[in-house]
């Protein structure tokens, strides 16, 4: 069987997640006998033009100018997947979203705000610059659901189960004791399971990293993290903005 | 029916006896609740749990579960039933338990469920504490407590025990079990009764009356009033004895010659439960989250009665407890209808 041609790219990220890739020892060393890397920055230095197979993109797509490099990975590319908060919601760089642009830019830039190569913009996931075919979120991914929907892949399923209902299905699936009654709060009923609440089973709230699920009860949240999860109605209107920007009912 | 007296100072050895012969899965404390979980000591055991988190039913159909694992073109079954005991298991339950066993055969014998069912020994226990959403005095009273093969009720200075079939005489010469008394039979009775009357919730009205008049309020504005707040999360269906929904995913291994296929628990109020694929598209039948809490009320409240006996459910309360939104307690739904 000929070698599946993958390659790795990286956009507006912190590469964590690449790193988180590197940790995953012998089932990825596994992975790698069935595909090619082609070009992937944290491990190899050789960049190729050549046809992909699948392109993993990590980071979210924040400057106009990486739009043309987005459709160049589209143009070449068979399967584009997306990785990681950034490159699936706009991840954490999407909090800057919730300020102005010029504020965002003094704050971090100061007197060089206005620099051409420290053009700007909001964050956006890669699917608002180029056609994403399948996307693995989580800040960090969840390693376990990378290397289950990569071995689909490049087995060549043609359409790979991914679930679309919140992480409150899979804390309960594990029998952990909710977070709301253990007198906490938690954002699992909005937020897209996938990663096996990992969180809520550590004894802590889930922040909703791999954002929404297609329609999230927004004011619902509000009203339990209130009333039962006691946090003020200030805090509860803007808990859940983390990694949601691009995701809000009330962007 | 046998019936014994079986004391305080004798359930623990008892109960060793039988965590030395076969797998024991026991209410063992978890935080603030309660799980079923392999004893692994006596001193675990909590007879005085007020409800688990999940129902007993996962040692039958466990959370997910493999089905057929295949290799180079062979295939392999995943049937491996070990014996086990499911102990303090309460009435409620019970009675889920025999609704499963039902449906687990009505339209296709679920081999996989009935395996590992006939397998397991199942020891109920009466309810010591009430889960505070228990409304089981006043449901699915139609429906007997039946299907176990042994029961400990707690009375003065240790339980009055029921043998009820062959497997619970199996276990007779584990335990120190002695002569009862006519009053230590009739107080066992009274502890029953009382935990019946004593729910903290309950339904006003039978279940002929709540079905007819839930399924005339199918197109009422209720569902869309009760389920404003809810998640679509489907918790109130992964926690509930007498779901029983499942979705199968095909799953290959990382070496291209072998994977798997699996099932895993699903929730009819979740968007995804509903959606189909229609002439290469996707369709969802069920779009509203109305309607998918609709769905779930009509199926506990009437769809499933004339099959089962009873309504769908045994007043556990643990779709109550478990939703966050506290939109799901079937008993404010009912009662609420059953006022207009
Ligand atoms: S702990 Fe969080 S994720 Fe788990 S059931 Fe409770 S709200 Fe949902
Ligand atoms: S439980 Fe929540 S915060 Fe934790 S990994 Fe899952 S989505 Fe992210
Ligand atoms: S009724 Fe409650 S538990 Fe059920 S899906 Fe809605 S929010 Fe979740
Ligand atoms: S519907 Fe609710 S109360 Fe009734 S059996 Fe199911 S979980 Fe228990
Ligand atoms: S209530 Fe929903 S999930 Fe539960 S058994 Fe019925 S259809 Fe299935």
């Amino acid at each position: 069987m000929a070698k599946v041609k993958v390659a790795w790219f990286d956009f507006c990220c912190c590469e964590g997640c690449q790193i988180e890739m590197t940790n995953f020892g012998e089932p990825f060393l596994k992975l790698l006998e069935l595909v090619e890397p082609v070009e992937f920055r944290e491990a190899m230095s050789e960049k190729t033009t050549e046809r992909i197979n699948v392109s993993f993109i990590e980071g979210s797509f924040s400057r106009e100018e990486d739009r043309v490099r987005l459709e160049e990975i589209r143009e070449r590319s068979d399967v584009v997947v997306a990785y990681g908060a950034c490159a699936v919601t706009g991840g954490i760089n999407a909090l800057k979203n919730h300020f102005e642009m010029d504020d965002y830019k003094e704050a971090v830039y100061g007197a060089d705000k206005d620099m051409p190569h420290l053009d700007t913009q909001d964050a956006k996931p890669v699917s608002a610059a180029i056609k994403v075919d399948y996307a693995i979120p989580g800040c960090p991914i969840d390693k376990d659901e990378f290397l289950r929907v990569v071995t689909q892949l490049v087995h060549g399923t043609s359409k790979v189960y991914v679930p679309t209902y919140p992480v409150c299905l899979e804390c309960k699936l594990r029998e952990t004791v909710c977070r709301y009654d253990d007198g906490d709060h938690c954002m699992g009923q909005v937020a897209l399971a996938g990663c096996g609440a990992p969180c809520p089973a550590d004894g802590i709230p889930c922040e909703a990293c791999r954002g929404f699920v297609e329609n999230p009860n927004e004011k619902a949240l509000e009203q339990v993290l209130q009333e039962r999860g006691g946090l003020s109605a200030a805090w509860a209107k803007k808990k859940s903005q983390m990694f949601t920007a691009n995701l809000r009912g009330d962007a | 029916m046998k019936t014994f007296f079986l004391s305080d100072g004798d359930l623990d050895e008892f109960v060793t006896n039988l965590i030395a012969k076969s797998p024991v899965f026991a209410p063992v404390a978890k935080k603030t609740r309660f799980v079923f979980n392999q004893l692994e000591s006596v001193e675990d055991l909590r007879l005085d749990y007020d409800t688990t988190i999940l129902p007993p039913k996962k040692l039958f159909v466990p959370t997910k579960q493999d089905l057929v694992t295949f290799e180079h073109g062979k295939y392999e079954e995943c049937l491996a039933p070990g014996k086990k005991i499911l102990f303090g298991v309460h009435p409620y339950d019970i009675k889920a338990i025999s609704m499963m066993d039902w449906i687990h055969e009505e339209s296709n014998f679920d081999i996989y469920y009935h395996s590992n069912r006939k397998a397991t020994t199942i020891i109920g226990s009466n309810v010591q504490n009430h889960y505070k959403k228990a409304f089981f005095g006043s449901v699915c009273k139609e429906l007997k407590v039946m299907g176990h093969d042994m029961f400990l009720t707690k009375i003065a200075d240790g339980y009055l025990v029921e043998v009820l079939t062959k497997k619970g005489d199996d276990l007779l010469p584990d335990g120190n079990f002695t002569d009862v008394s006519k009053e230590q039979i009739k107080n066992a009775a009274d502890v029953n009764t009382k935990a019946d009357e004593n729910c903290p919730s309950k339904l006003k009205n039978t279940s002929l009356e709540i079905k007819h008049k839930i399924r005339m309020y199918y197109d009422s504005d209720v569902w869309k009033k009760k389920s404003e707040n809810c998640f679509s999360c489907g918790s109130c269906n992964i926690v509930c004895p007498t779901c029983y929904c499942f979705d199968i995913q095909d799953e290959w291994a990382l070496e291209p010659t072998s994977g798997k296929r699996y099932r895993r628990w699903d929730a009819c109020l979740t968007c995804e439960f509903s959606e189909v694929s229609v002439q290469g598209g996707s369709e969802n039948f069920r779009e509203e989250r109305a309607e998918r809490f609709r769905h779930r009320i009509m199926r506990k409240t009437s769809f499933l009665n004339d099959k089962l006996g009873g309504p769908a459910c045994v007043g556990c309360g643990r779709c109550s407890g478990t939703c966050t939104a506290d939109i799901a307690d079937p008993v404010s739904i009912i009662n609420e209808i059953m006022e207009k």
